[in-house]
C-alpha cells in the first residue's frame, strides 16, 4: 500500500513481524491457546448480545437489528456487565492448585 | 476564515455493538493478566518454586535465575501466553473500526491542520528517516509500528494506537485514564517547586500528546510542543488538541537531533519512551536535553524502575517484555543507573534524581501534599505510582 492508495481502501496488518515466541514445549498448545482465549471473547461478546436484546425486549417489548446496534448502556449497566465479565474470566482461567 | 470548530476527530470511530463488546471483554482479559495471574505467579514463586530451590541449595542469585526457574512452570506459561495474546487482541480489536472511519478522520486532520484554530500547529519532514530501532520490528506487537502510513496524509496508526491504549488500559486500575502521567508529574512538580513556572515545555515521543496535554492546565500560559517520529501519531494528535482548544506544536523530528534553538524549554518530558530505545540514542537524547533546556530548567522522564531499584523478582516480572513484547531495549536501558545517564548528559549529580512519584488522581490530593513533605511513600510503579528520573540544569 502506497500513498496512491486511497483511504477507504487501506487494509491495515494484522500480523506483527517478527518471530512468534512460544511459551510451551509443543508450539501447537501455543496455537491453541490463541484458539482458546479468541473463542472465549466471542462467548463474552454474545453474551453481551444477548444481554442487549433482553434489555430492548424488557424496555420495548421488541429488538431489532437497528436497536441492537445503537443501543449503549448507561454506567450502571456497564458496570453490571463489567462484573459478569471478570467473573467469567475467573471461572474460565481457574488455574489448577500448584504442585 | 470559518468558525467552524474542528471536529472531534474521536466521534468518526464508532465500532459496532459486536465489537465494542469485544474490546469490552479485551480490556478485562488484559487486566485479568497484569493484575490476577501477575499476583498468581508471585505467589507461585514464593510459596513453592522458591522454597523448593531454597531447600536444594539452589536460590538463584538474580532475575535471570528466577526467569530460568520459572520458565517451565505453567503459572508463566500461562501468564505468559495470556499477556502476549491480549497484546494482539488489543490492536486487533481496533483496526477494523478505524479502517472505517479512516476517511473521515484524515478529513479533520486535514482540515486542522489546514486552519489551526487553536493556534497550534503541525510540523511534519518531508522524506524523514524514521529511526531503525521503530521502523524495523513492530514494536510492543502494533502492526506497522509507529510510523507505517498506507495512504496520503494517514493518521491510521495514530488511531490505531489511540484507541488500542484505551482498550489496553480500559480495565486497570491505575491506567484507565488517559493523561495520568502528566497529570501526576505536572502536579508534583507544581507542589513541589511552586515557583517554578515553565514558559515552554517538550514532550519527547510524544505519539499523539496523550501525557502532554494535562501541563496545559497544570502550567497555564506555557508553550506545548510535541516531537515525534510517526506522522500519523501527529497529525491525529494534533487534530485532537486543534478540537480541544489547545494550542500545541507538534513536529516529526528524531529526538537526537532536535532543531531548537539551545535553552529554548524549561521543562522537557517524556513518558514510556527511553525503553524502548538503543542505549548510544538515550545518551545522546539526554546530551539533547540538556543542551535545550534554559537555566534552572527540568527534565523529568518517567520510565520502569531501574534494575537496581526493585528486587530480582520484580527485575523478572519487567524484563519480560524484552523477548515477549518487541521491545528489545528494556533490559538494557532497565540496567542503567539513571542517576549516571543524566549525569553523563551534563547534568549535575546533586541536582538529579530517580524515584517514585504516586498518581495524582488515585492518589488523592491530600495525600499528594504529604508524600511531597515526605511524610508518605509512593506506591510502586504501575501499581498507583510512576518511576522518574530527572534532573535540573544549574
Ligand atoms: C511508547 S511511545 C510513547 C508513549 C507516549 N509518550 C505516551 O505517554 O502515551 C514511544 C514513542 O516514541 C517515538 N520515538 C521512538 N524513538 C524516537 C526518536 N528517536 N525520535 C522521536 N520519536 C521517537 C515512537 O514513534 C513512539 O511514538
Amino acid at each position: 500500500m502506497t500513498a496512491q492508495t486511497p483511504a477507504t481502501a487501506v487494509k491495515l496488518p494484522r500480523q506483527t513481524r517478527g518471530k512468534r515466541p512460544h511459551f510451551f514445549d509443543d508450539p501447537a498448545l501455543d496455537q491453541m491457546m490463541t484458539f482458546l482465549l479468541e473463542l472465549t471473547t466471542e462467548v463474552s461478546v454474545m453474551r453481551e448480545r444477548l444481554d442487549t436484546v433482553e434489555r430492548l425486549l424488557e424496555r420495548d417489548g421488541k429488538v431489532t437489528r437497528e436497536t441492537i446496534e445503537a443501543y449503549i448502556p448507561d454506567a450502571d449497566i456497564e458496570k453490571v456487565r463489567a462484573a459478569w465479565r471478570d467473573a467469567y474470566v475467573k471461572r474460565v482461567f481457574r488455574m489448577h492448585p500448584a504442585g | 476564515m470559518s468558525a467552524q470548530p474542528i471536529v472531534d476527530i474521536e466521534t468518526l470511530y464508532r465500532p459496532t455493538h459486536d465489537e465494542r463488546a469485544r474490546q469490552q471483554f479485551v480490556s478485562t482479559l488484559r487486566k485479568h493478566a497484569i493484575v490476577d495471574m501477575r499476583a498468581d505467579l508471585k505467589r507461585d514463586w514464593e510459596s513453592r518454586v522458591e522454597p523448593a530451590l531454597q531447600a536444594r541449595g539452589e536460590a538463584p542469585a538474580d532475575w535471570r535465575g528466577i526467569e530460568r526457574a520459572m520458565e517451565a512452570e505453567p503459572s508463566f506459561r500461562f501468564y505468559s501466553s495470556v499477556r502476549y495474546n491480549v497484546q494482539e487482541m488489543t490492536f486487533l480489536s481496533v483496526q477494523e473500526p478505524v479502517e472505517r472511519a479512516l476517511d473521515g478522520m484524515i478529513d479533520v486532520a486535514r482540515e486542522a491542520a489546514k486552519r489551526n484554530p487553536a493556534g497550534g500547529s503541525l510540523r511534519l519532514t518531508p522524506n524523514f528517516e524514521v529511526p531503525r530501532y521503530v521502523s524495523s520490528l513492530d514494536i510492543h506487537l502494533i502492526p506497522g509500528s509507529f510510523h507505517s502510513e498506507y495512504t496520503q496524509d494517514d493518521v491510521a496508526q495514530g488511531a490505531v494506537v489511540a484507541f488500542g491504549s484505551k482498550v489496553f488500559g480500559g480495565q486497570h486500575p491505575f491506567r484507565k485514564k488517559a493523561g495520568a502521567v502528566a497529570e501526576s508529574v505536572g502536579h508534583w512538580l507544581h507542589l513541589k517547586y511552586p515557583d517554578f513556572k515553565p514558559r515552554r515545555i517538550l514532550d519527547l515521543g510524544t505519539c499523539s500528546g496523550k501525557n502532554l496535554f494535562p501541563y496545559a492546565e497544570v502550567f497555564p500560559g506555557a508553550e506545548l510542543y510535541g516531537i515525534d517520529a510517526g506522522a500519523p501519531l501527529l497529525r491525529f494528535g494534533h487534530a485532537q488538541a486543534e478540537a480541544a482548544g489547545l494550542p500545541v506544536h507538534f513536529s516529526q523530528q528524531n529526538a537526537e537531533s532536535l532543531d531548537f534553538p539551545d535553552g529554548h524549554f524549561d521543562l522537557i518530558v517524556s513518558s514510556f519512551f527511553f525503553h524502548e530505545i538503543p542505549l548510544k540514542s538515550t545518551h545522546k537524547i539526554l546530551r539533547e536535553c540538556h543542551r535545550l533546556l534554559a537555566r534552572g530548567g527540568m527534565m523529568v522522564q518517567m520510565e520502569l524502575p531501574n534494575e537496581a531499584a526493585v528486587s530480582a523478582y520484580e527485575n523478572f516480572f519487567w524484563n519480560w517484555d524484552t523477548g515477549n513484547n518487541a521491545e528489545p531495549f528494556y533490559t538494557t536501558f532497565r540496567s542503567q543507573d539513571p542517576i549516571a545517564l543524566s549525569t553523563a548528559a551534563g547534568f549535575a549529580a546533586e541536582q538529579s534524581f530517580a524515584h517514585l512519584i504516586p498518581d495524582w488522581v488515585t492518589f488523592g490530593e491530600e495525600r499528594y501534599r504529604r508524600f511531597v513533605k515526605g511524610e508518605l511513600p509512593a506506591p510502586a510503579h504501575g501499581s498507583g505510582g510512576w518511576f522518574v528520573f530527572g534532573a535540573r540544569k544549574t
